[in-house]
């Protein structure tokens, strides 16, 4: 939260305020004015908003996203922790924002597919296809 | 647009067991919206717009790097999630399920 405060303005000044930090990478040299975004943050964002669109009815499309998303943002932010200076903070918080959206999906969408198997097993798949016995089915639940 | 409208994806459950899951309405809300009926797409599903904005905001994010934006889009899903589970947990009070 203080590193937002600091900068009021984009890239160019956030490339100067983390000057190169031998401590945390020394091996990099005195490349590090090139900052770049970490490579997955955009595919982090996008899979976690994704997967809140699609949990809904197709509760394991929610699933696969979420954990992909999962995945690469545990990458990433570990490749960030072990070289800060190396990558743009604003990636990072993408980072950071598109972890949080492929939590709530994916336990959203596993909400959704437990209710779905509590259904199908209180109901039965014999209901399914008849749908008179369906109807009675769903009565009794109310 | 009329092509779009009847080839709207059919939910699973509902299809199964006539039940709406947390979802339907989704794609009427979209269709609503892009007629520019605002009042029948909140009725069709509350979070429609929300989800709507937050894609959009997410694309200009991306291409344009806002300061906050991150955080704007944490705050979005957030309210989106609990749009969401509100209406389905309303519907379920008030029977509208089926």
């Amino acid at each position: 939260m203080s590193e937002e405060q600091i900068d009021p303005q984009e890239t160019p000044q956030q490339v100067q305020q983390h000057p190169f930090q031998p401590q945390n990478g020394g091996f990099n040299g005195g490349f590090n004015n090139l900052q770049r975004p970490l490579p997955n943050g955009t595919a982090v964002l996008v899979l976690g908003i994704l997967s809140i669109v699609t949990c809904c009815c197709w509760g394991i499309i929610g699933v696969i996203l979420g954990v992909i998303a999962l995945i690469l943002a545990n990458k990433d932010s570990r490749a960030y922790h072990i070289n800060p200076a190396l990558y743009t903070e604003g990636s990072y918080k993408n980072l950071n924002a598109g972890k949080i959206c492929a939590i709530i999906g994916l336990v959203l969408s596993l909400l959704t597919v437990i209710y779905y198997v509590v259904l199908i097993a209180k109901l039965g798949f014999g209901a399914l296809s008849d749908p008179d016995k369906l109807r009675e089915a769903i009565e009794q639940l109310k | 647009m009329n092509w779009l409208e009847q080839h709207l994806l059919t939910c699973p459950l509902k299809h199964l067991f006539g039940i709406d899951c947390p979802g339907c309405g989704f794609q009427r809300s979209i269709v609503a919206l892009f007629r520019g009926d605002f009042q029948a797409s909140f009725n069709f599903y509350p979070a429609g717009i929300p989800i709507v904005c937050l894609l959009l905001f997410t694309i200009i994010h991306l291409k344009f790097d806002f300061k906050n934006g991150a955080l704007y889009i944490k705050m979005l899903y957030i309210a989106i999630t609990l749009i969401i589970v509100t209406n389905y947990i309303y519907k379920i009070i008030t029977h509208q399920l089926t």
